[in-house]
């Protein structure tokens, strides 16, 4: 009733004292721009989390090992092959494990980082999956049999012989005591080129990879296979693939449910970058709340405030003819409006922060249809609940004493 | 159409109970112009706002029209107050953000009239008082025998049964005085029913009938030949 009366009446009496109501308004401000901010901000960076793990590893899983009581071949390279052939989704699937160990071709001992795995590593990791430049990577044939061969970086290649064509040369390395002559078979492009003189050259490592069988053949203290990473072909496969890959496992091990085998994937990482992005968004939410609350409490005590200046003017309406029920939509609607245009001022205030806040945070921020109603519901709200009393206390007041009001 | 019967008013405030109306009866019919004079604290205004359903009785009856008032809920008498009275304040009790045509158009918001048809209304009540031509000043811009006429152009706009005015000229100089009991006049002519509280034996004048209080209690009650101002129109 009244709806269009009772609107400019409240604009009116807002703008009649305007410093009052911004005053007013800037507890509902401060705390929905907060709210819009942290909504927009929040969402962006979850956008832009999720979307950098999908680049990442959106088809990777990899699968840990670990027992507490009991070490030995917890994977082994059988279980790959039956892994492999069980499970159309695999594409590709090697042992996930590096160990180091000295070169010394010219005398002056180096550092080796060495993966090792199936030929499928190639694809695999990141430090020596990137092009070939000279030869091959290790293949099948040298898997199955366990051939002294080695795949190295450029960079290495550099270090060790002045020269990139280095396919066919030997290097000696001794890991963990063993020494192997190791056959040069392919170089991949060097991962270091962009650190070029942040070190001296000879504290960079030298990076390598070799099949899995060599090293087991070699190293007898390398028994079993405790880090596995498979990648498969579309990410709604993961989790699928996941759980089969463990319930093989544990069929295989006898070891069903006893919690040994873990595969780990992006969405789990995902979920946990989540959890603390969360976090954050509660607390400050929760101070944004605190902000609006006391806003709220700011609009309940200048409403009160008007009830009172006004009290004669109440009086007067009644006299002519309004009700209580008219009386009180009136002053609810002020409190309702004054905190909508708290709320949008905050709203405009908030869109603002957050395109700053994410601009140095170098991300865009998302402010949803939702987030927008969200706020003015909201405020509304405030304006509702901190209005009803002021607004109760007006209506009920009685027409003579309040038009005898000084 | 007023009709009252052995009212009584009783003030309680912390010591002796005070007897504001004391068995007051009256009745006043339609069409009257009638003045309520006393002595200051006797029960003038008390006796106003009952009338004008403002505030209740303690004893007694009250009908209006016909219709017994004691006992009707607060939108009821706000109902009655808003078609059957229309109220003339000493203090003209305009609502000071609105221009003049929004403040004599307000009863006809809260009777629930269209927009269109309050404001050719509101525009007829103005025109009637002299103010025509103050559509759009808001009501801080004009002087307090203007202010008043409005409060008069917004009591008469809804039509209603009885114009009741307290004191409606004490903050008034008497030339300006004069135009208001002018406009009462005419109004009272054209059939509108008026009460009017006064202490002033020259406002009683003007009108037909002066009913006389003291200390709560209904002394006398005359009829009179009222001194009459010519009407603006004559001039
Ligand atoms: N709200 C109230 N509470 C207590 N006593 C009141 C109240 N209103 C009026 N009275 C008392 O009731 C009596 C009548 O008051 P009322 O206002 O009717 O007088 P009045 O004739 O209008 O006087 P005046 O000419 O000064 O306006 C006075 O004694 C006054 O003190
Ligand atoms: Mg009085």
């Amino acid at each position: 009733m009244f709806i269009k009366e009772n609107f400019k009446m409240a604009l009116d009496s807002i703008f009649a004292n305007k410093m009052r109501s911004f005053l007013t308004m800037l507890g509902i401000i401060i705390g929905i721009a907060s709210v819009i901010a942290i909504l927009a901000v929040g969402n962006g960076a979850t956008e832009e989390i999720t979307a950098t793990f999908s680049e990442l590893g959106a088809t990777t899983i990899s699968l840990d090992a670990t027992d507490p009581e009991q070490s030995g071949d917890l994977i082994t390279n059988e279980d790959l092959t039956i892994l492999r052939q069980s499970i159309d989704e695999i594409n590709y699937i090697s042992p996930n494990e590096t160990t180091s160990g000295t070169v010394s071709n010219d005398g002056e001992a180096r550092v080796a980082v060495v993966s090792y795995g199936t030929p499928d590593l190639q694809y695999l990791t990141q430090t020596m999956s990137s092009s070939l430049i000279e030869g091959r990577y290790f293949n099948e044939a040298d898997y199955a049999d366990a051939q002294d061969v080695v795949v190295i970086d450029s960079d290495g290649a550099e270090a060790l012989f002045g020269r990139v064509d280095v396919v066919g040369e030997t290097i000696r390395i001794t890991v963990q005591q063993q020494q192997m002559n190791l056959r040069v078979v392919g170089v991949v492009e060097g991962s270091f080129g962009n650190l070029q003189g942040a070190f001296e050259e000879s504290e960079l490592p030298l990076f390598m990879a070799m099949p899995y069988t060599t090293v087991s053949n070699t190293l007898p203290q390398v028994d079993g296979i405790d880090s596995v990473i498979i990648e498969v072909q579309s990410t709604d496969q993961i989790e699928p693939v996941s759980q089969q890959v463990v319930r093989i496992l544990e069929l295989r091990h006898d070891a069903v449910g006893e919690n040994i085998y873990n595969a780990q994937n992006f969405l789990q990482a995902l979920d946990q970058v989540d959890n603390v992005l969360n976090l954050f968004i509660n607390f400050i939410a929760a101070v944004a709340g605190i902000a609006l609350l006391v806003g709220g409490i700011g609009v309940m005590n200048i409403m009160l405030v008007s009830v009172t200046e006004r009290t004669r003017e109440i009086g007067t309406r009644k006299a002519l003819g309004a009700t209580t029920s008219v009386i009180l939509v009136q002053f609810l609607m002020e409190s309702i409006i004054l905190s909508l245009i708290g709320g949008m001022i905050g709203l405009t205030l908030g869109i603002l922060l957050s395109t700053l806040v994410a601009g140095a945070l170098n991300i865009t921020p998302v402010i949803t249809l939702g987030s927008v109603l969200l706020v003015l519901l909201f405020s509304s709200g405030v304006g509702v609940f901190f209005g009803i009393y002021p607004a109760r206390k007006a209506a009920n007041l009685n027409p003579i004493d309040a038009l005898r009001y000084e | 159409m007023i009709e009252i019967t052995d009212i009584e008013k009783i003030y309680r405030m912390g010591g002796e109970p005070l007897k504001a109306l004391d068995k007051v009866s009256l009745s006043i019919k339609e069409g009257e112009f009638t003045s309520i004079m006393g002595p200051s604290g006797s029960g003038k205004s008390t006796l106003m706002n009952i009338l004008g359903l403002l505030d209740r009785f303690d004893s007694g009856t009250y009908k209006l029209n016909g219709t017994d008032v004691t006992g009707l809920s607060d939108s009821e008498l706000a109902g009655i107050r808003n078609k059957e009275i229309g109220f003339v304040f000493q203090s003209f009790n305009l609502m000071a953000r609105m221009n003049v045509l929004e403040n004599v158009m307000l009863p006809l918001v809260y009777a629930k009239v269209p927009a269109k048809e309050r404001k050719k209304r509101a525009t007829e009540a103005l025109e009637k008082v002299g103010l025509g031509n103050r559509l759009y000043h808001l009501t801080n811009e004009i002087s307090g025998g203007q202010k008043q006429r409005v409060a008069i152009a917004r009591a008469i706009v809804n039509k209603p049964s009885v114009l009741m005015a307290d004191e409606p000229t004490g903050n008034l100089d008497s030339k300006t005085t004069e135009d208001i009991m002018r406009i009462f006049q005419d109004l009272n002519k054209e059939g509108t029913t008026i009460v009017m509280v006064t202490h002033e034996p020259e406002m009683a004048a003007y009108t037909k009938r002066i009913v006389y209080f003291r200390d709560g209690v209904l002394q006398k009650d005359e009829n009179q030949e009222p001194k009459t101002l010519m009407s603006k129109e004559a001039n």
